[in-house]
């Protein structure tokens, strides 16, 4: 089959696009010339694979498990170019494996249905209104009028349904793996050499990310300890970063959050490239923290306090009291917005609420005692019940009162079937 | 929602309004509310952060007390995402820390210290010299540096100094009271280095929080 372009189409019908990579790793695998051709489509230059992998059907044969045992299921479909070859593979219908002979292109796409080009629906109509049906009744139509009614978009759709695809592939790379290990066997015990040890890996990830004009927006490591345990953490600056000063200082702290139980003997790091544009600053947009800084600030920061408690914060879509959840803290810019015209009275939260002593009067609260606070109660409101995700395993029902001591503290009591809690003080 | 004119405040008050509190607050100096419980102190720092974050800055608080509620805040306009929470759970000895290095750190429109009310382990902890450290912090940075405490522990290092007591709560529904309507509180200038005529004795803004 020398001279002869052979084109393999590897197609998952509905495809998950995060599925993707893992398509074309698999396509990789077989063949160095792969192309993406979007979510669910990988072709593969099959020139001089015969004498590598075997005949057309056992190459086809072969994608298509190693796609299945990757959990997809796919189809494949061969033929002289990528528009046939992707016929093939979608007109394949219950037969996994199709293979259109070489120079029969033009004449097996013939009688297929013009569906197998992906028509928008005003274009199907009006080649239906002509009569056109099929590939083969589309490839017949005189270029030149075709030209003068559809324009561009007509042509390539009849240089498709006519097999023709003269464009080479635009070849898939994979993206480079930015990892760096070493090994140790005599066994390291303290935390300090470790980090010296992880702050060298990060200089070299970091000056082949700046090579590559890419940042890091997280980073893994991975050591293995003396017996073969396996001791794991991550941790993600708070914008991506190529600064190995910034990187060393994160992963000393997410080190020093997270130390081995036993001595070291090889450690891996691996950072996650990502491409940051230049933008640069508005004149007038308030001065922010430089990634580097406030990276290196936020990992001295999870040195002192748990790093979960280091974040923003989100508001839960609950009724449930103190509904928020932490995620990590990102710089990203923002416009100015005119500010709230009503001062809101603001509320601090007792977490975790303190259990209390109440006196009921007529059924109100009239007295509370709870640690560092004590009164008889002058004024209140409630109570107010509170209660949701009674279809979850975890459902809350409260009682709320607002009330006011006689010493002016204003606070939230809460009462459920453990009894009375101090959830909240107005301040 | 209308203002009822028992919430006005009397003649010679409020001249300004809250902005001109928040004016006050110098950047890169420190600055100090000292209150106690439910007298509206926690509440002007909120109004102080959310102001931070209206103008497109960036916001950090360390709340050393634990107590911060994103809610209320989120009902004060602050932008919750512009806000970088460091949650020292009840533990003062790294909010020091915490606040020592945020306050050092470029970019920050504002940076607080929260050092809650009466509970945790209290202000009494203060290690000395905190305020002048402190104050030398803030001094390279273009931030407002404020600390929240029961009561005064900066010394003679902060710029400036705000003293918050409650007047009266305000409670909606009458005869029977429904909800708490919100707290009114009188704020003075205990000490302005930049704008002396602000402690001027008998100065005073009252400001009515809403809840």
């Amino acid at each position: 089959m020398a001279g002869v372009t052979r084109i393999a189409c590897l197609f998952v019908p509905d495809a998950d696009p995060r599925g993707q990579p893992a398509l074309l790793e698999i396509a990789l695998r077989h063949s160095p010339s792969v192309e993406d051709g979007g979510p669910g489509i990988v072709y593969l230059d099959l020139g001089g694979l015969e004498r590598l992998w075997g005949g057309e059907h056992e190459i086809a044969a072969r994608l298509q498990r190693a796609a299945r045992e990757s959990g997809a299921a796919a189809r494949v479909g061969i033929a002289g170019s990528r528009a046939a070859a992707r016929f093939a593979a979608r007109a394949g219908g219950d037969v996994a494996i199709t293979i259109v002979p070489p120079g029969r292109d033009a004449s097996w796409l013939g009688p297929a249905p013009l569906a197998l080009l992906g028509l928008g629906p005003e274009m199907a109509a009006r080649l239906d209104r002509w009569g056109v049906r099929t590939l083969g009744e589309l490839a017949d139509l005189p270029s030149r009028g075709l030209a003068e009614r559809l324009g561009g978009e007509g042509l390539r759709l009849q240089r498709l349904a006519r097999g023709e695809d003269a464009p080479p592939l635009r070849l898939w790379t994979p993206p480079p793996l930015f990892e760096e290990s070493a090994d140790c066997p005599w066994g390291v015990e303290a935390l300090e050499p470790l980090g010296d040890l992880l702050a060298g890996l990060a200089e070299m990830l970091c000056a082949r990310l700046r090579r590559h004009e890419l940042s890091a927006d997280a980073f893994e490591w991975t050591c293995r300890l003396a017996g073969r345990a396996v001791h794991e953490g991550a941790c993600a600056p708070a914008a991506p970063l190529a600064d190995p000063a910034a990187a060393a200082a994160l992963l000393r702290a997410s080190l020093a959050a997270r130390p081995p139980a036993a001595a070291v003997e090889a450690v891996t790091l691996r950072a996650r490239p990502v491409r940051v544009g230049n933008v640069q600053p508005r004149l007038d947009e308030p001065p922010r923290p430089s990634p580097r800084l406030l990276t290196a600030a936020l990992a001295r920061l999870s040195a002192l306090v748990e790093a979960s408690g280091i974040g923003s914060s989100v508001l839960l879509d609950s009724h449930r009291p103190d509904a928020h959840q932490m995620t990590p803290f990102v710089l990203v810019s923002r416009d100015a917005v005119i500010p709230s015209s009503s001062p809101a009275l603001a509320m601090r939260r007792i977490r975790p609420p303190l259990s209390a002593d109440v006196v009921l009067h007529a059924g109100a609260p009239a007295r509370v005692r709870a640690a560092g606070l004590a009164g008889r109660i002058v004024a209140g409101a409630g109570p107010w019940r509170v209660s949701g995700e009674w279809w979850t395993e975890a459902p809350f029902v409260q009682d709320e009162w607002d009330v006011e001591l006689d010493d002016g503290t204003l606070c939230r009591l809460a009462r459920d079937a453990r009894g009375w809690r101090l959830d909240a003080v107005y301040d | 929602m209308a203002t009822s004119t028992e919430s006005l405040p009397p003649p010679g008050w409020d001249r300004e309004g809250l902005d001109g509190l928040l004016n006050a607050f110098p950047e890169g100096r420190l600055s100090e509310i000292v209150g106690p419980r439910s007298s509206g102190g926690g509440s002007l720092l909120l109004a102080l952060l959310a102001r931070a974050a209206s103008r497109g800055g960036l916001v950090a608080l360390v709340d050393g007390a634990d107590a911060f509620n994103p809610e209320t805040a989120a009902r004060a306009g602050l932008d919750l995402s512009a806000l970088l929470w460091v949650r020292c759970g009840g533990r003062l000895q790294p909010a020091w820390s915490a606040a020592d290095l945020l306050a050092r750190c470029p970019g920050f429109a504002a940076v607080a210290l929260d050092l809650g009310t009466t509970w945790g382990t209290g202000p009494a902890a203060a290690p000395p010299s905190f305020g002048v450290r402190l104050q030398r912090a803030a001094a390279g940075n273009a931030a407002v540096v404020v600390v929240r405490a029961p009561r005064h522990l900066t010394g003679s290092a902060a710029a400036l100094v705000i003293s918050v007591r409650r007047v009266r709560a305000r409670w909606i529904g009458a005869p029977r009271r429904t909800r708490l309507g919100g707290l009114v509180s009188e704020a003075r200038v205990l000490r302005s280095r930049f704008d002396p005529r602000l402690a001027e004795p008998g100065r005073a803004w009252l400001i009515e929080w809403r809840a």
